[in-house]
């Protein structure tokens, strides 16, 4: 057991901190706001992909670092102290493991290298209207046409959707669930762009009758299902990585603007109650950070983490959701002030506790495997 | 970053537990069971002999101090374990109190204290409080004089727990008045219990459990008795307030108690038919309690870790004490709700249920430890201070 990070991890974290913190600022992400800009700063996707940070989780032969999730989940958390405008999560999590995992030779050699190079982007639709189990779509459906597919229905929330490559997304089949590799240019497939708090581009992405062809196809019946719950877990584990880099951010946000700003003539911080509240989140982003990574680590070991990733996605809700309340709080009018940069961290940490299901869903999930004698404790 | 056991560790779990699970005869849980888990009867001395005489004791200790030569992770796994076991461990004694002999005990203490405690022959209560101070403990008035050769030692102490079983009280005296700086002129004594001058008097408590009052009538004892430096006390006071905060919340007997809880709720039918562990608010609450255990675990876990690289944060020590201490008594609430009405019925009653009658009990002496151990609205000004680096307000 090593709670410490190795020197590799350290690197990694040290060099994506110095290039997020160099290059993503309050006055940076203020044009995004309200969608008067997109949400990407391509320049940092560059520069991310110079550092080889983009492939810090792929294969060397692809054009990567060759470290493991471990590694890619400090790249995660970094982004979430900065809330940084680029998809990590989306393209390197939910789309380029799996394709790494699952897929053929043929597959990663057309698709990884991109993605390490910054050249170009995948990610992933794993969310449809009322079900938030990418490993059993009820509103997508696939049939066999020749060795591919025509797939037809309807994702919510598909980030990046516009500018991805491929698309990474499960249907249901007779036989069972398919993963498929979608091209959003591909003839039958509408994006409509949907507006979220965050401000990051996501489509409602609806497909009609689109053809898939068989080198498009990650995973086929017997498989389909596997992949995705194991894309599943990975991007609930980066989910809660974010959400220990933005909760971090805002409850220190908090404690150096308690300490300086002054009522009754002392700064608030010293009062019990304001100080009492940053314990509080102190005890909780401790508790998130290390139940985010256990689940990490096993997962990184390959060992099974279903109950440890639900366990984290339960904290990350929760915790988002008592920091950012307890922070705009104890700020007073300023965490609400859009001048003053606590408020995008407020939305960040909300669309971290909603995705892949909030704390309630989680509960009842894991709930179900203490149920069945499937979540004693060791 | 590898936050599994190695799989020596893993090796050593199941070694205790298998070791535990027979130490715990039905006879030793009963009389443990009598005395309100805290331990003291004979079949309890017993087997804490046995244990120190096998080496469990000081696993995580130095070879040269007696020790299996480990580190404070292999310590921890040991406590939880024991811990899980049921047994009532003198984790004051051996977990907070002895490392801070070992640390910083005279050669008497070392040679003659340190060793039988990891023998399991010394036991050792701690004598801060008094009726007049509390959470302001540098204002205690237990004096200790120096006359000739040796100390006289006057006062009293309140909620001395177990003191009326062991061998010593670890005691903090003022040696020195210094009204502006009190915790400047107080120093700890070792002081035996066999003396004549002391004497201890019950306080029943809400949970069953006894706690003491204890008194200090003119007892002499000589230099040998002074742990540490003369006024010097403090920090010897807050490092073993360290080291306990870590034990008072160990998670070994929550898990053990869910996993009873779940078996229970898997098996019990209800009367319209199909399990009590079917029902949606049942899942719920056995669902908020293993996620908060796990992080009860990490949170320990990743203590020992830090003590076994020498950098145990107080910011952390603190966290993990509110944090469990307030877990524990939603455990014992949530825990209570499954098994309904019956966690209200005492072990004392005829038709009493093992289960519910243990979770009846634990849900009375589940606050003792928020306010215990350093009450937590100072742990919390701990966290903020030394965590957050937030101004504290002048006292």
């Amino acid at each position: 057991m090593n709670f410490g990070f190795s020197e590799e991890q350290r690197d990694v974290q040290n060099l994506a901190r110095s290039i997020l913190s160099d290059l993503v600022s309050p006055e940076k992400l203020k044009p995004t706001d309200r969608y008067e800009n997109e949400r990407f700063d391509e320049e940092l996707w560059g520069k991310l992909a110079e550092a080889g940070l983009l492939g810090v989780a792929i294969d060397e032969a692809h054009g990567g670092m060759g470290f493991g999730f471990m590694e890619l989940s400090l790249l995660v958390e970094e982004a979430g102290r900065t809330i940084a405008p680029v998809p990590v999560i989306p393209a390197l999590v939910s789309a380029a493991l799996p394709l790494q995992k699952f897929g053929s030779d043929e597959q990663k050699a057309r698709l990884l290298p991109g993605v390490a190079s910054g050249k170009s982007l995948l990610t992933a639709a794993l969310m449809e209207e009322q079900n938030e189990n990418p490993a059993a779509p009820l509103l997508t459906k696939a049939s066999k046409q020749g060795e591919g597919y025509t797939v037809s229905g309807v994702k919510l929330c598909v980030p990046f959707a516009h500018r991805a490559e491929r698309i990474l997304l499960s249907a249901q089949t007779d036989q069972g669930v398919v993963a498929l590799l979608v091209d959003p240019k591909a003839s039958g497939v509408t994006l409509n762009a949907m507006k979220v708090t965050t401000y990051e581009p996501q489509f409602e992405l609806v497909l009609d009758k689109v053809a898939v062809a068989a080198e498009d196809v990650l995973a086929g019946p017997d498989k389909g299902a596997e992949v995705m719950q194991w894309l599943s877990e990975r991007t609930m584990a980066a989910l809660c990585a974010h959400q220990v880099g933005t909760t971090d951010v805002a409850m220190r946000m908090t404690a150096s603007y308690t300490a300086e700003r002054k009522q009754f003539g002392v700064p608030v911080a010293t009062f019990q109650a304001v100080g009492h509240r940053a314990a509080n989140c102190f005890i909780d982003v401790e508790c998130l950070r290390l139940n985010t990574y256990q689940a990490v680590s096993r997962l990184s070991g390959g060992l099974n983490a279903t109950n440890e990733v639900q366990i984290a996605k339960i904290w990350a809700g929760d915790v988002g959701h008592r920091v950012s309340y307890a922070s705009q709080h104890l700020h007073g009018g300023m965490g609400i002030d859009r001048d003053y940069p606590l408020w995008r961290y407020c939305t960040w940490m909300r669309h971290n506790e909603m995705m892949l299901g909030s704390s309630a869903k989680t509960l009842s999930d894991l709930g179900k495997r203490i149920a069945a004698g499937e979540a004693f404790c060791s | 970053m590898k936050v599994e056991f190695t799989p020596e560790q893993e090796a050593l779990r199941s070694e205790l537990r298998a070791y535990f699970d027979e130490l715990m005869t039905p006879e030793l849980a009963a009389e443990c069971d009598r005395d309100m888990g805290e331990g003291g009867g004979p079949l309890w001395r017993e087997a804490l002999l046995k244990m120190g005489k096998d080496g469990w004791i000081g696993v995580g200790w130095p070879k040269e101090l007696g020790g299996r030569g480990m580190s404070p992770i292999e310590q921890f796994i040991f406590v939880e374990e024991i811990m899980r076991a049921g047994y009532p461990f003198p984790f004051l004694t051996t977990e907070s109190v002895g490392p801070q002999l070992a640390e910083h005990g005279n050669e008497w203490q070392k040679k003659n204290i340190v060793p039988k405690i990891l023998t399991g022959e010394c036991l050792i209560a701690i004598g801060y409080s008094e009726p007049g101070a509390g959470t302001d403990l540098a204002r205690l008035k237990t004096t200790a004089v120096k006359d000739g050769d040796e100390w006289v030692i006057n006062g009293q102490k309140m909620w001395t727990s177990l003191a009326h079983f062991c061998d010593y009280v670890w005691l903090a005296c003022r040696t020195e008045e210094n009204e502006a700086k009190p915790h400047r002129g107080i120093s700890m004594f070792l002081v035996p219990t066999s003396d004549p001058g002391w004497s201890a008097t019950p306080v029943n408590t809400l949970g069953g459990v006894r706690t003491n009052a204890t008194y200090y009538d003119n007892i002499r004892v000589s230099d040998d008795a002074m742990v540490g430096e003369l006024n010097g006390g403090w920090k010897l006071i807050t490092g073993q307030l360290n080291r306990e905060r870590l034990s008072l919340v160990n998670c070994g007997p929550t898990q053990h108690l869910f996993n009873m809880v779940v078996k229970w709720a898997q098996q019990t039918d209800l009367p319209q038919g199909g399990k009590l562990i079917d029902q949606d608010w049942v899942q719920m609450n056995l669902a908020k309690v293993r996620a908060g255990v796990e992080a009860l675990k990490l949170v320990c876990y990743k203590q020992a870790w830090a003590m076994s690289e020498g950098a145990l944060e107080m910011a952390d020590a603190s966290a993990a004490k509110v944090y469990g201490s307030e877990f524990f008594i939603e455990v014992y609430r949530a825990l209570g709700e499954v098994i309904g009405q019956f966690s209200t019925v005492s072990r004392h009653s005829d038709n009493a249920q093992e289960l519910a009658a243990k979770i009846e009990r634990m849900y009375r002496t589940a606050s003792i430890i928020t306010f215990g151990g350093g009450t937590n609205e100072i742990q919390r000004d701990i966290i903020s201070a030394a965590g957050l680096w937030m101004p504290r307000a002048a006292r």
